[in-house]
């Protein structure tokens, strides 16, 4: 059984444009499948429908046509089962402010209906495990904005649910927490069969995180894979990069004469680096000649284009006309 | 319904009011100034008058027809007397304004606040449904308005006894037609104000258009306290029980409406 499954997922919302009604459509025809335990990184600009996605398949929203399921059941049909097997960060933390720590996670446990005598066990659980245990009794207001986070966080958790949605989750967090956090989804992920769902601009995160990663542009998902897939998307782009202590003419020429493609040629502090389209076929011959003639390189590796520039790539040239269809009414 | 989740939501809304300052001075300053400040101000000076210069031809056929029914000796009291009762009775009208203006502010600051701070998110993302959302809501912005209410009725009967019984020779309130307000139609009035507010607030985004738009839909029930009063004067038990049936329809028709009218889809979609 997959953990979150959508066929045809589509969202429109009826707006006021220029005083008259419209539709805009915010979800369109997603189809998704996401095996349990698995970590799948949703990635797309703002406006994409990263956050409708999440609302529709954690049954806060209905979808205008198609459907989903998470762990077997219908968003529409289940959805207080569903609402009681899913955990939602959203995109802000919004917290109670005026109440302390505890009583924002209390009162969400008992939401959740989770036993009275489990309650406080789980809270101080869950702020340990997030290093809050000398911040449970202030007021939530008077914490950082890390801090709420990582509040809000828990709160996601704090059901111990199967499927966890994330909406930017380590946004505003120091470099220590963000690790936290990431330690622990890997660790939920891996040990406790938990599956994620993470919303995130963070390529870097999503590229270390996931075993896939969706794109999402104008509500449509314009690309999907392993981060590795992904990459082969654009393998053509892939570079070889030789780095020299010291520059010569001489080894462009070298290059140049060979007909390989010189991309860049780019000096550093103390070294130089060229560019070169990929040519790892060729790459032990190449060395072995550039030894032969005693060029200074100290270093030869492959450059494959990171998920950040094939996302741009791929959100940029995606110049499909928004899928907005107006009508007056 | 799961009276566990009613209650969880209920009971956060509270500890919220406690720590809000806005809801705490409405709860505290509205009645302290409804309940003994106004009747202060406007019966004192009157008592301390000289009874001499309230001789004259009488209150009138109308005054004297309405008080004659609630109160016994009416005709044997004096001009004064009688203008302090009428004042007496007046000013508890401004008391009985209370279940109606500080649910307005409780239920405006509880739902259209959650709406505000985007906390309302967290709450759809649970397992609880619209019903008992609404139901929390009613409980947690009736709560404070039942005490407020109890105390500053209390708070203002004690007042006007200690100021009128010199003039009587006996205690004016608490009568049928107090206890009848305060325990039964204060707290009607209240529930009605509370969904009167549910459903402004999925059609507001900030507490404040909440606070402009509720004042203005409480005047109606303000108008029906008095006139539910007046009426109830002179047809003690018909209207009574017609008074609480017509209510009784109002809450449950309004309950649905409410109901009805927020669903996670346009609690979710406002906030957008």
């Amino acid at each position: 059984m997959l953990a979150v499954e959508a066929r045809g997922l589509t969202k429109d919302y009826d707006i006021k444009k220029d005083g008259q009604r419209a539709h805009l459509r915010a979800v369109d025809n997603l189809d998704l499948a996401i095996n349990k335990s698995e970590i799948y990184s949703l990635l797309g600009p703002n406006g994409a429908g990263k956050t409708t996605t999440t609302r529709l398949l954690t049954s806060i929203l209905q979808p205008s046509v198609g459907g989903a399921k998470i762990l077997g059941y219908d968003i529409v049909e289940d959805a207080s089962t569903v609402r009681s097997n899913v955990g939602l960060l959203t995109e802000t933390p919004a917290l109670y402010e005026r109440l302390t720590v505890r009583q924002n996670l209390e009162f969400i446990a008992r939401l959740y209906d989770i036993p009275k005598e489990d309650i406080k066990p789980r809270v101080e659980e869950l702020v340990d495990l997030f290093d809050l245990s000398d911040k449970i009794d202030l007021p939530s207001g008077s914490l950082s904005k890390g801090m709420r986070q990582k509040v809000a966080i828990a709160r996601a958790m704090i059901h111990d649910p199967p499927v966890i949605f994330l909406d930017e989750p380590t946004a505003s967090l120091a470099p220590e927490s963000a690790k936290i956090v990431r330690e622990q989804i890997m660790k939920l992920s891996k040990l406790e069969a938990r599956t994620f769902f993470i919303c995130t601009h963070n390529l870097f995160e999503a590229e270390r995180l996931s075993s896939r990663v969706g794109i999402i542009n104008h509500g449509k998902l314009i690309a999907e894979g392993s981060p590795e897939q992904l990459r082969d998307l654009r393998k053509d782009e892939t570079m070889t990069v030789f780095r020299f202590s010291v520059w010569d003419d001489v080894i462009q020429n070298f290059f140049q004469e060979r007909h390989y493609e010189v991309l860049e040629i780019k000096p550093e502090r103390k070294s130089i680096s060229i560019f070169i389209n990929d040519i790892e076929k060729e790459t032990p011959t190449i060395i072995e000649e550039l030894i032969k003639q005693n060029f200074p390189m100290f270093e030869v590796r492959h450059e494959y284009p990171t998920l950040e520039r094939i996302y741009l790539d791929l959100v940029q040239s995606e110049n499909l006309p928004r899928n907005q269809e107006e009508e007056s009414s | 319904m799961n009276w566990r989740r009613i209650w969880a939501l209920t009971k956060k809304d509270l500890m919220e009011f406690t720590k809000s300052k806005y809801v705490l001075s409405a709860v505290i300053g509205i009645p302290l100034l409804f309940a003994i400040l106004m009747p202060l101000g406007t019966i004192l000076p009157i008592a301390k008058a000289n009874p001499a210069d309230f001789e004259g031809e009488g209150l009138g056929g109308f005054i004297d027809n309405l008080f004659s029914k609630t109160i016994d000796d009416w005709a044997s009291l004096s001009m004064h007397t009688q203008t302090l009762i009428m004042l007496a009775y007046a000013m508890f009208i401004v008391v009985l304004m209370l279940p109606i203006i500080i649910p307005a502010v409780t239920a405006s600051e509880t739902i259209v606040g959650e709406k505000e701070r985007k906390t309302m998110e967290a709450i759809l993302a649970s397992p609880i449904t619209e019903t008992e959302i609404v139901f929390a809501k009613i409980i947690s912005s009736l709560i404070p308005s039942f005490f407020a209410t109890f105390i500053s009725a209390a708070g203002y009967i004690i007042l006007i006894d200690i100021m009128l019984f010199p003039f009587l020779g006996y205690l004016l309130f608490p009568d049928f037609l107090s206890i009848i307000f305060v325990l039964v139609f204060g707290p009607m009035f209240s529930i009605i104000s509370v969904e009167l507010m549910i459903m402004i607030s999925t059609k507001v985004k900030s507490v404040r258009d909440s606070y402009q738009i509720g004042s203005l839909v409480v005047l109606p029930l303000i108008m029906l306290i008095g006139a539910e009063m007046f009426s109830f004067f002179f047809n003690t038990v018909l209207t009574l029980i017609i008074g609480l049936a017509v209510m009784l329809v109002i809450i449950f028709i309004l309950f649905k409406f409410a109901t009805n009218i927020f669903n996670r889809e346009k609690a979710i979609t406002k906030m957008i």
